[in-house]
């Protein structure tokens, strides 16, 4: 028999993850079809069978800190196959959601993220943030923010001038990067004690240069969705992730070379239709958008699985920035200075919750995902 | 015990239902003193007891005690027996009910003398389902050597009919009449016993564990007939692709059972029954390994767990707690490979043996075709006892999954609803 182990419940824990999605979470009677059903689990400490135990048992350390909750891709195959319907794709859904809010500091802007009744305010400080930084330079006669831009041609960058636009994104983003950088230092030292205790790993310590090669050898994996595809339910949710994914990579590319040729070029927007990089962001534009709608198509057709809020403000997130973007475009495109000024503020005000809000979001699976993955490759988890 | 009575309550009661609670329900009543009609859709009586190696606990042949139903059957002329009839029309009220029984041809009459001789002569072949489709019996069969009535029967289905009537010929007898005809018969009883049983359940809806797809996998109720001296293999347990006697069998426990996408309930009997079946290939093979994969065993009341006791003492049976979700077939020996994962060690068990038993639970006949007549179903087919109604009652398997030893007390305690149904009219 097994050491005898004294539980330390928290029931807390318990009803916050099944506010979360993990409510049939207590159906479970532990019959482990799910670790074999699962495609992707391995053969030693598979999951998700042992994590349903530690969660209706109110194990919140073990979970938290449990690398394994990120192998896990959400295809569905545990719960299809479960025979009470405790769906555990969606607790381990649900754990990982909890898990994301637990490595996020503050806190407090942590919880908002993930309650719809602050959704108006959340939207609100990138509106009042950029209108009053706005004004305020104006009192000291910088006219970054121009209400009335005219001219003949459409420039963005004449009604919500670039400066404007960096001085407040590249905080923005350096927030996010920090954000995630005290979160994922404490979330691989738990990942690591977790497996040294459960027994699922080989190695002593965290090594950084074996690591960093463990990480190139699972960005491959990651790119082309490999472990997706093992999937049997669900499968189609790749095509719709992989779009957006790359959605995303494309339109971080376009960024990063517009920044350059801005400021070390000095070459203004907007830029010719005829422009390649152009090119590159109108396709990723599209794949959001397209990625978007498919997300929601299968989040319909799958009424069994659980949907929360954490899911649905992402997919809205990604439309909100896939439409305002191409819009902006096209409505510069037609000429309608007045509309495209406007929604280009809006896709500004998206893209500010893009970055601040990412690391408290189901987004910030990007990280923990990648990192959980990469600590399995470098560990040899079997 | 077999002496004639006159009840003081009048009235008939019918049985519906010839297997094991159902001729004690019959029994029980009529050695009251009450007639009883026992209608069975089957050539013979016994239902699925009939078709059972041994018991558990006691490890005695069902026979022995069938014998003794029949025995009582034959000398209690209150007892009137139908075979190969159905329930066509139910109508009326407790205390009166008008029953319409539809009489299926049986195309033997009762000058049968099982002389065989029909037989050797028939061309014609049949699916033996008494042995669930593992081997094959003429178009004229006895059911099985214990079947009661012990009479021959045809299955119209599989016979040629009279253009070809080499039995008729070959009878000494007079016995067949291949122009028997069905027909209907109206009864009327004061109060009805569902004694309807139970059907395995399909193992085939189970994709994932390869019945129907992979020839080593077979059913516990396959595994009770293996083993059976009266079954396809007299009684040698092998396994079906090859006749091979296996080294190594795996049970996999609550094969559709306790699953909501199956059959959501526990059907009671199915670890005593692997637990009794390792018992079975231990006898036969002593060095054979047996597997028994399993959620939670369940091994009710002080005299099973002492069956379960002394089973987990073998050295050669082991019990993994897991169940099985995947099985994998090697296509050059059609070896099988359970997998499941141990969750006491919490690791992937993937072990290869050389046949399968799916320990396949009970769905009640209810579930799968409709009854004529005016019954509380759950949504699982079991029949709902409404004893405030009264009048019909539903005893047995077809109320609640249950072993034969709750069936008889069940069923006993029906016949005196019954009973108390025709006194208090």
């Amino acid at each position: 028999m097994a050491e005898p182990y004294m539980i330390d419940s928290d029931i807390n824990f318990i009803k916050e993850i099944g506010i979360l999605g993990a409510e049939d979470l207590k159906k479970c009677y532990q019959c482990a079809t799910c670790s074999v059903a699962c495609p992707i689990s391995p053969d030693s400490h598979p999951f998700p069978r042992k994590e349903m135990i530690a969660a209706s048992w109110g194990l919140k350390d073990r979970l938290v800190g449990n690398a394994d909750i990120w192998l896990c891709h959400n295809c569905g195959d545990c719960s299809t196959h479960c025979p009470r319907e405790a769906k555990p794709a969606d607790v381990l859904a649900a754990l990982r959601s909890y898990a994301i809010t637990d490595y996020a500091v503050p806190k407090k802007l942590a919880k908002m993220v993930n309650d719809p009744k602050k959704l108006p305010v959340l939207l609100g400080i990138p509106v009042v943030l950029f209108l009053a930084l706005g004004l305020i330079l104006k009192m000291f006669g910088i006219h970054w923010l121009n209400f009335s831009p005219g001219g003949d041609e459409i420039a963005h960058a004449k009604f919500f001038s670039t400066w404007l636009v960096d001085l407040i994104f590249i905080p923005a983003f350096i927030f996010a990067v920090a954000v995630f950088f005290i979160g994922v230092k404490r979330f691989l030292s738990d990942i690591h004690q977790n497996a040294l205790m459960e027994g699922k790993t080989d190695k002593e310590k965290i090594d950084p240069v074996g690591f960093v090669q463990a990480l190139g050898r699972v960005i491959p994996t990651i790119l082309k969705h490999r472990k997706f595809s093992e999937c049997t339910e669900n499968r189609e949710r790749s095509t719709a992730h992989m779009m957006v994914l790359y959605g995303f990579i494309g339109l971080f590319v376009v960024t990063n070379i517009f920044f350059v040729t801005l400021y070390v070029f000095q070459i203004h927007g907007p830029y010719s239709q005829l422009n390649p990089v152009k090119w590159l962001a109108n396709v990723a534009g599209v794949a959001l958008v397209i990625g978007g709608l498919l997300m929601v198509k299968s989040r319909f057709d799958k009424p069994d699985q659980s949907t929360t809020y954490k899911d649905w403000s992402l997919i809205g997130l990604v439309l909100a920035l896939g439409l305002t973007g191409m819009l902006t475009e096209m409505t510069r495109l037609a000429g309608a200075a007045g509309l495209t000024y406007f929604i280009y503020f809006i896709h500004l005000v998206f893209v500010f919750c893009l970055f601040v809000y990412v690391p408290y979001s189901k987004l910030a699976h990007l990280v923990y995902r990648t990192l959980a993955m990469t600590y399995a490759e470098y560990s040899n988890r079997k | 015990m077999t002496e004639n009575k006159k009840a003081s309550g009048s009235g008939s009661i019918m049985v519906v239902g010839g297997g094991i609670s159902g001729l004690t329900a019959a029994l029980e009543a009529a050695e009251v003193g009450y007639e009883v009609f026992l209608v069975e859709k089957n050539p013979y009586l016994g239902g699925r007891v009939s078709q059972l190696n041994q018991y558990f606990p006691k490890l005695c042949p069902p026979t022995c005690g069938l014998e003794i139903n029949y025995r009582r059957i034959k000398d209690n002329p209150l007892v009137h027996t139908f075979t190969l009839a159905e329930i066509a029309n139910v109508d009326g009220e407790p205390g009166n009910y008008k029953v319409s029984v539809k009489l299926n041809p049986r195309f033997i009459n009762t000058n049968c003398t099982a002389c065989n001789e029909c037989v050797a002569v028939c061309p014609a072949e049949r699916n033996n389902e008494f042995n669930f489709g593992m081997d094959m019996t003429k178009a004229v069969y006895l059911p099985f050597e214990m079947a009661f009535p012990t009479r021959y029967v045809i299955d119209p289905v599989a016979c040629h009919g009279v253009d070809c009537g080499k039995c008729v010929d070959v009878c000494k007898y007079d016995a067949i009449e291949l122009e028997m005809k069905e027909k209907t018969i109206d009864l009327q009883v004061g109060s009805i016993i569902w004694a309807t049983g139970w059907t395995p359940y399909d193992a085939t809806r189970m994709d994932n564990l390869g019945f129907g797809q992979y020839p080593n996998i077979v059913t516990n109720m396959m595994l009770e007939r293996l083993a059976s001296k009266n079954g396809p293999t007299a009684g040698v347990i092998q396994r079906p692709s090859d006749k091979k006697a296996p080294e190594s069998i795996a049970f996999v426990q609550c094969a559709g059972s306790r699953d909501e996408n199956y059959l959501p309930y526990c059907s009671y009997i199915c670890c005593m029954a692997s637990l009794k079946h390792a018992t079975y290939i231990r006898e036969q093979y002593p060095d054979a390994k047996v597997y028994i994969f399993y959620i939670d065993l369940r091994a009710p009341g002080q005299r099973y767990e002492k069956f379960y006791d002394k089973i987990k003492e073998d050295e050669n049976v082991f019990f993994i707690k897991g169940k099985v979700a995947e099985v994998i077939e090697n296509p050059d020996n059609n070896n099988i490979t359970v997998v499941a994962e141990n969750a006491v060690t919490g690791e992937k068990v993937k072990q290869e043996v050389e046949m399968v038993v799916l320990a396949t639970g009970m769905q009640p006949t209810a579930a799968l075709s409709k009854l004529s007549a005016d019954l509380k179903i759950s949504e699982d087919g079991f029949m709902i006892n409404d004893f405030d109604k009264g009048g019909m009652f539903a005893a047995g398997c077809a109320n609640k999954p249950a072993d034969v030893v709750s069936s008889n007390q069940n069923a006993t305690g029906m016949a005196l609803k019954a009973i108390q149904t025709l006194v208090n009219r």
